[in-house]
């Protein structure tokens, strides 16, 4: 008796929503543009992108990975409030399974409609052909052109910049000015003195923390040098006469002690700049927020991000996710509305307060909540001068070639010059995908 | 079969001319009943059958189709679009110096582990059979979990003792003077340290089959061996031994088969580095197959795997049973 007279009322429950959303729905069909109205407020013409004339409704999944696949559901809220009628559902992938299970859907032809995708995983996903092309909806000059760039594949884009990182110099200035410092670092030889120093006459165990087997962490030295690691015919330039000088200059803070070659798996820098073992290292912008963490109030004030030094230039490298959407979507109109809304200025900046992540969309810097971070204008003054690897399918593989060369001439014994040469050896053997 | 057709034989001679069509039928009640019989068998293998086949029979059969393609990213949307490379895979590996470094050091893993992990599990049982009397228990669970628990909770454990600034071992050899190398980032040591973790993993099965195996050993022999004057390592020579020979077979087998695939230890705790030092078969594969996506290369090395693994069971189960 009970289970049926359950049932009698769910089924009248489900009957009141189901009336109570058509109601909604025809209240707003019918007029009353002043309250949120669903066209209206994608229309006006400041929007970047202009899908937002289409009407757009139906399911929408999106896959969101690691943090941002924590935090996504609050802007997917604020999307559902412009388009009522699209109901997005966010899926958080670990970022460890997130090349896997794209694939997986990929090849079961279960994509979804909207997902993140690491700017280095473009150049393999887009070799899959399971990427949409953006078209010319979306205005390049928009966002960061280094970012924008990781999306180009043979001259079409198949991604939307959503978020960066860029890497910057992270320095414990206590250490610094004991050791007689007082600025950071403008020029080569100035981060190698001051490497010294921090070790010699700071107290450090170590000068600087470089990794032992990280092109991400190799390259800017290599672009700051004029290096290119793949020119526009598709030839690699990794043993350049710039890329053998960065080589060695990179080398050098290990052949001189000032960097330790033996780093275990999954060496955490963090407690380590805290205790100021290693008083420098580069990294992205999340590292504000874990040395804050970690150190509390003992390291507040001892310590401080600067742009890289400059040698030729002072060229960082460029991550972070763009946003893609499938070709099986069932949804692209929806699945675009989501990138085009994404991408705003506005939305970009409640999505770094929500996520602390920093904007794609160059407009969304001159907000005052960036603007008047003192670190977040380091990273936004990094971003005007970056490069981010070449988006081939292949990247991958030649990344870890690179990775390993630079394993072998920092722990090992090969010399800068034997590196380069095997890099570029290496790298040319993989190509390019094509 | 031959009793039940008999009784059932008086039935047949009915009419005449019928008799040949006729007897057929008639005569196929024993057959009938046979068929039966085996379609209820078949029907209770059924569900073996079906798991083995969608996934055991096929993906093996796929991974050796695999093994003769180019499959990589762009066929990932139409796998049946892959092109034939025939035995280039294979040829490939021949030439791949990273793969023979693999190779290597799977063999060195598989050549100073398994022996390892035999004497130093055959110790446990011999002390867990004879010589502990209290807390024998506790022995064995102790011995035994490590077996049971997961790679990443050992994987935490073990990086925390090899720290080699924090770690219990370097602290340990501090108290005696001795500065402690970085176990997991020495070219040299990490190889010898995932040897070391992965005997301690594995020595409780050992330990376990070992007991077994000294528990079917008739007390009397021993008796007898002491009567006659052995001492205790002459009795272990001539009658713990000989008598354990088809435990330590079927160990020797299980446990080199399992270290040849060598992935689960150097994927959590180094990486396969430093310098490619444990980088293991099945690591390199999985890097090939899932990190690159070469998955006609990765099927290839899969397949040279299996025929590494084959050829050693072989020679195994050859030497030791020449020799019983």
């Amino acid at each position: 008796m009970l289970p049926t007279r359950r049932r009698t009322w769910a089924f009248l429950m489900t009957l009141v929503l189901v009336l109570a959303a058509c109601g909604t729905n025809d209240g707003n069909g019918g007029g009353d543009a002043t309250d949120a109205p669903p066209g209206a407020t994608a229309a006006p013409g400041d929007s970047p992108a202009a899908p937002s004339d289409v009407e757009v409704s139906g399911d929408l999944t999106v896959w969101a990975m690691g943090n941002e696949g924590a935090l996504l559901g609050a802007m997917a809220d604020l999307f559902m409030d412009e388009y009522p009628d699209v109901n997005v559902s966010v899926t958080p992938i670990d970022w460890g399974q997130a090349v896997t299970r794209l694939q997986t859907a990929i090849g079961g032809g279960q994509t979804p409609d909207v997902s993140q995708m690491g700017t280095d995983m473009m150049g393999q996903f887009v070799a899959t052909g399971a990427l949409e092309p953006v078209g010319d909806a979306f205005d390049p000059s928009t966002f960061f052109e280094s970012a924008w760039n990781t999306n180009v594949v043979d001259g079409a884009a198949y991604g939307v910049p959503w978020y960066v990182e860029t890497r910057v110099l992270y320095y414990r200035t206590d250490i610094a000015e004991a050791a007689g410092i007082t600025s950071a670092p403008t020029t080569w030889d100035e981060l190698k003195a001051m490497a010294q120093a921090m070790k010699d006459q700071g107290g450090a165990r170590w000068g600087i923390s470089l990794g032992t087997k990280n092109y991400q962490e190799y390259a800017p030295f290599f672009w700051s040098n004029g290096g290119q690691i793949m020119n526009d015919a598709g030839e690699f330039g990794l043993d350049s006469p710039e890329a053998i000088e960065a080589l060695e200059f990179y080398d050098s803070f290990f052949e001189d002690g000032l960097s330790p070659a033996e780093v275990p798996e999954g060496f955490d820098i963090t407690p380590a700049f805290v205790s100021g073992t290693h008083p420098m290292f580069f990294s992205g912008p999340w590292h504000v927020g874990l040395i804050t963490e970690a150190g509390g109030a003992d390291i507040e004030g001892n310590w401080a991000v600067a742009p890289l030094p400059t040698k030729s230039s002072a060229t960082s490298f460029v991550g972070g996710s763009n946003l893609v959407v499938f070709q099986d979507s069932q949804n692209k109109d929806a699945a675009w509305a989501f990138v085009e809304f994404m991408a705003r200025p506005e939305t970009q900046v409640a999505w770094y307060e929500e996520a602390t992540v920093l904007p794609a969309t160059q407009a969304a810097w001159d907000d005052p909540t960036l603007a008047g971070d003192e670190n977040v204008a380091v990273f936004g003054e990094q971003l005007s001068d970056t490069q981010a690897p070449p988006a081939i399918s292949t990247w991958n593989e030649i990344a870890n070639a690179i990775n390993e060369q630079l394993e072998q001439m920092t722990v090992g014994n090969a010399s800068p010059a034997d590196a380069a040469g095997a890099m570029q050896e290496q790298a040319t053997s993989i190509g390019t995908g094509n | 079969m031959t009793q039940a057709s008999g009784a059932i034989g008086p039935a047949a001679p009915g009419s005449g001319a019928a008799g040949p069509l006729g007897g057929g039928p008639r005569g196929s009640s024993p057959a009938a009943r046979r068929l039966r019989e085996q379609l209820i068998g078949w029907t209770f293998a059924l569900p073996f059958l079906l798991v083995f086949l969608t996934f055991m029979a096929g993906p093996i059969a796929v991974s050796m189709i695999l093994s003769l393609t180019d499959f990589g990213l762009r066929d990932l949307r139409n796998p049946l679009g892959t092109d034939f490379v025939g035995l280039d895979n294979y040829a490939a590996l021949l030439g791949d110096a990273k793969f023979r470094s693999a190779i290597l050091n799977t063999a060195y893993f598989v050549v100073v582990g398994v022996p390892l992990t035999l004497v130093l599990g055959l110790a446990a049982a011999l002390a867990l059979d004879r010589g502990i009397r209290h807390f024998r228990t506790l022995f064995r669970v102790g011995y035994y979990l490590p077996v049971v628990t997961s790679i990443v909770a050992i994987a935490v454990v073990w990086r925390f003792l090899l720290n080699p600034d924090q770690g219990l071992l370097n602290m340990l050899l501090a108290t005696i003077g001795i500065d402690g190398p970085n176990w997991l980032a020495d070219p040299t040591l990490a190889m010898p340290s995932i040897i070391v973790m992965a005997a301690w993993r594995n020595l409780g099965f050992v330990m376990i089959v070992f007991l077994a195996g000294l528990q079917t050993i008739p007390a009397q022999l021993y008796e007898a061996a002491s009567i006659d004057g052995a001492n205790r390592w002459q009795s272990f020579r001539s009658v713990t031994l000989p008598l354990l020979r088809p435990t330590v077979l079927f160990l020797l087998v299980i446990t080199t088969i399992g270290y040849l695939q060598l992935f689960e230890e150097p994927f959590v705790m180094t990486d396969g580095g430093p310098l490619d030092r444990t980088l293991s078969i099945s690591m390199y594969m999985y890097q090939q197959g899932f990190e690159f996506f070469r998955q006609g290369y990765a099927a290839a090395i899969a397949w040279i795997l299996f025929i590494l693994v084959a050829i050693v069971a072989v020679i195994q189960f050859r030497l030791l049973r020449s020799e019983t």
